[in-house]
């Protein structure tokens, strides 16, 4: 690679309403605690009424914004991954565009590829900066997911954004590579003017999610001749708390390296942002020097490996916007009557 | 000869729910009243004008030719829009026509038709065209929400309390049952308004006006025409009718606790009618929501300011008090057709003058005086009327 | 809910861009051609402080049909910490733990959807700090 380019800040945001496993399982009739043990997820975070997915990209947009300090002016290219954009026809990287003060010569677009439309967008930004065509990048992964009720979903589909700055100076992660493994797999749809997504049960699994993620990862340490014991963290898509622990063993990396990154426990399956929720709980933590591997999954499908090496600079913006854990910690619980209402499950 | 106006006759309609009448049946009630009650020809009107806030549907705003043709008036006529106090802006400018020589007898039809807008939200937004639409409104306030500001901004400052301002509607209440045009002729004791549940707190379910149905005419003449025709009916003179303003949205004011447009309105009143707030025996002051009333009878100089809540428990300003307010009921028992409340208030000063309010007659009226408010207080007018031979 | 009338003032509700009068030097919101203080045609842009504290609130029942989804919330009076004024939505609080001069910051939200097929108005709110 050339000239250095790597993630300059980067912000989060959750909504702070959570409904628990056992709440939901107690409408059906289900056993909480086998659910709870099979998907180690205790809570899923769940969106006000006037929350979607433009407010949560604006809302870590402006988190990122602030980490960073620059001029929203300098923004070349905005991308909002998602796979519940609140327009089927109109795009939310225009709201973003405007809410952070970024209007005017920029490019910008939505991106859909299920769970890893917002690491799509980092990439995009990665080869438009690299090749010289715009100074700094946005992109964003954003999700406001919807789950069929009794659905086993449910119990997952959270909701939840992250923002990547992208950027040549000043970067706080340099991107030591970047590698996708792309398969047509029907594992997981939603048709157009549906309101639900369907998937595959349990073909999503291997096929799917494991299929992709590992030749994505290996193919990616394989190009930059890593090694799984070589990085300091890693952490992948988290449908659940189960599959990406899974994966991880799979690939040869231990606990300790996923383990702080994963946030589904207490805000569920994030979808478009969920990977990058992981890489920002990293990046909290993270010290100068270390290395760091994620890689996204999205239905369809498709996954994008990334190796990243932290620098010096993470210490200096850390205290300038919120954490991971102060969103996973502001939360209040809500009942099945009050989710129904506010996921529009309940007509008014 | 000088040119003094004079309110020569009044007809109204029983305010209420009429979901078989329709404006222009309202509208001919009032006028044909009214016409008789001044023993005047119909001919003889030049204009009529109409106050108005939503008009015959929101879809007709333009209800002039509606209410002639309903009428069979041959005038012309045209509709005055000031939100909750469009009654008493149409009065102004029919009191203007006449003061300024250019025409001898005139109508003033105060009316709206708000029980086809029962669907919910469809009266709130309604309501909403009269505080700021895109700066209160949009932003999810409602009237009754900004009159919460109102409410708290008065009982921290002088420490009203929830109990005293129970008193205006209980109070009301009690005289819109000697009113037999009122909506609501039943008493409502004070603990059911205190333990109603709050609609926007500290505002509670049964505190707010309700928006009806109900026309509202008063014929204004000249005094070169009362010379010539001397109409039967007992005139009472209008001293002075006054317009003050204030902003629009409440974050653009400097104080919560008085309505400015009022005190300026009534300043104004006092000076043209070289009289004071000493010499007025009773008000009809706009109670929409019971901190109207405290602010109204404070920023009118009848009681002391931050006193309201006081005086009101204290009885001052009951039926025979020391100054009678809201003797018709206010618009809480009388109900609310926007536009045909601020005529109301007035045939309400011009039957207590007269000496024809039955039950509720206050005792020697010599002066009485009435406030409308558009929304939170933007506009306000204020009229001072007295004895024809005064 | 008009295209023109969003696409008019996203400045203002995204952002909060009032205005700065550069002759008498105050500051207003929303924006107006001319300086409503002193009548100065000399203003400019000027973005309203991010954070302020709670003048007067209340919590709102009833309302218009496009609020209605969202009822009930809270309204308020906040001053924000240059002495603008603002009425507006205080979110991400129940209505007992909200207190008078409590902090709160700008936040960004849906203000009204037109019905499930048309536009939908976005702007700020706020939320405790």
């Amino acid at each position: 690679m050339s000239e250095k380019v790597g993630i300059i800040a980067y912000g989060i945001y959750i909504p702070r309403n959570r409904i628990t496993v056992d709440e939901i399982a107690s409408i059906w009739g289900e056993d909480a605690n086998e659910i709870k043990s099979q998907l180690q997820i205790f809570e899923k975070s769940v969106p006000f009424p006037d929350e979607d997915v433009a407010t949560m990209a604006v809302e870590a947009a402006r988190n990122a914004m602030k980490q960073w300090g620059g001029e929203a002016e300098k923004i070349g290219a905005i991308y909002v991954g998602s796979e519940s954009h609140p327009y089927a026809v109109k795009p939310t990287a225009t709201i973003v565009a405007a809410a952070i003060g970024a209007e005017g010569e920029t490019t910008a677009a939505d991106l859909e590829f299920a769970c890893k439309a917002g690491t799509a967008g980092m990439q995009m930004c990665f080869g438009l900066i690299q090749s010289n065509m715009i100074k700094v990048g946005l992109a964003i992964g954003s999700d406001s997911s919807q789950a069929k009720p009794k659905d086993p979903l449910e119990y997952t589909a959270g909701a939840g954004s992250a923002a990547f700055l992208i950027g040549k100076q000043d970067i706080i992660a340099e991107l030591e590579g970047t590698y996708s493994y792309t398969s047509d797999t029907p594992d997981f749809w939603r048709r157009e003017g549906a309101t639900f997504p369907s998937h595959g049960q349990r073909f999503t699994g291997m096929p799917a999610y494991f299929d992709h993620i590992i030749k994505a990862t290996k193919g990616l340490l394989e190009k930059i001749d890593r090694k799984p014991e070589d990085y300091d963290y890693v952490t992948f898509h988290q449908p659940n708390t189960k599959f990406p622990l899974r994966v991880a063993k799979m690939l040869g990396f231990s606990k300790e390296q996923i383990e702080n990154s994963l946030a589904c426990k207490y805000v569920g399956n994030t979808y478009s942002a969920s990977s990058m929720i992981g890489f920002a709980k990293i990046l909290d933590e993270a010290q100068p020097g270390d290395k760091v591997l994620v890689t996204s999954y999205g239905s369809g499908a498709g996954s994008d490996a990334f190796s990243f090496k932290i620098t010096e600079n993470i210490e200096k913006i850390r205290s300038r916007s919120k954490t991971v854990q102060y969103y996973i910690e502001n939360k209040r619980n809500i009942s099945y009557g009050l989710y129904s209402r506010y996921k529009g499950i309940l007509k008014v | 000869m000088s040119n003094e106006v004079y309110i020569i006759g009044t007809g109204q309609t029983k305010f209420g729910e009429f979901f078989n009448l329709n404006i222009g049946d309202l509208a001919s009630e009032a006028v044909n009243k009214a016409i008789e009650n001044a023993g005047i020809g119909k001919d003889e009107i030049r204009t009529l004008f109409i106050g108005s806030t939503v008009s015959n549907s929101l879809s007709q705003s333009s209800i002039g030719g509606i209410c002639t043709r309903s009428c069979s008036l041959s005038s012309n006529a045209y509709r005055i829009e000031s939100g909750n106090a469009s009654g008493a802006a149409a009065f102004h400018h029919a009191f203007l026509s006449i003061k300024s020589g250019l025409y001898d007898v005139v109508a003033v039809l105060g009316i709206d038709k708000l029980s086809d807008y029962i669907q919910n939200g469809t009266i709130e937004k309604i309501l909403a065209s009269s505080i700021d639409y895109q700066w209160e409104y949009e932003m999810g306030a409602t009237l009754t929400g900004l009159y919460s500001f109102l409410t708290q901004a008065h009982m921290e400052e002088y420490g009203t309390t929830l109990e005293q301002l129970a008193y205006i509607p209980t109070k009301n209440h009690q005289n819109g049952v000697l009113n037999p045009k009122a909506q609501y002729r039943y008493a409502i004791p004070l603990e059911k308004f205190l333990n109603a549940k709050r609609i926007a707190d500290p505002i509670g379910r049964f505190d707010v006006a309700t928006p009806c149905d109900g026309a509202a005419v008063v014929i204004l003449a000249s005094e070169r025409y009362i010379e010539n025709k001397k109409p039967h009916s007992y005139k009472v003179k209008i001293l002075s009718s006054s317009a003050g303003s204030d902003t629009l949205a409440l974050q653009h004011r400097e104080k919560l606790t008085e309505l400015k447009a009022t005190r300026l309105a009534v300043n104004d009143a006092y000076n043209k009618a070289k009289i004071s707030a000493n010499d007025i025996n009773v008000a009809e002051v706009h109670d929409s929501h019971p901190i109207g009333e405290i602010l109204a009878i404070e920023d009118l100089g009848l009681v002391p300011k931050g006193e309201g809540g006081k005086a009101t428990v204290e009885g001052l300003t009951a039926l025979n008090g020391k100054i009678t307010v809201n003797p018709s009921g206010g618009l809480k028992a009388r109900g609310d057709p926007f536009g045909a409340t601020g005529i109301a208030q007035l045939i309400e000063i011009v039957e207590q003058i007269r000496g024809n309010a039955g039950k509720r007659q206050v005792e020697d009226v010599k002066y009485g005086l009435t406030q409308n408010v558009m929304g939170t207080g933007v506009m306000s007018y204020v009229s001072i009327l007295g004895r024809g031979d005064n | 809910m008009e295209p023109p009338k969003i696409w008019r003032e996203r400045r203002e509700r995204y952002l909060g861009i009032g205005i700065i009068c550069e002759d008498c030097q105050k500051k207003n919101f929303p924006k107006t051609r001319i300086c409503p203080d002193c009548g100065s045609e000399n203003v400019k842009p000027y973005k309203i402080a991010e954070r302020g504290t709670l003048k007067y609130f209340t919590q709102i029942m009833n309302t218009g049909d496009e609020l209605i989804f969202n009822t009930p919330y809270i309204v308020g009076l906040v001053e924000l910490e240059d002495g603008i004024k603002v009425t507006a939505q205080i979110v991400d609080c129940d209505f007992k733990e909200l207190r008078k001069g409590m902090k709160l910051e700008k936040t960004f939200r849906v203000l009204a959807r037109n019905g499930k097929e048309g536009l939908i108005k976005y702007g700020f709110k706020f939320r405790p700090i």
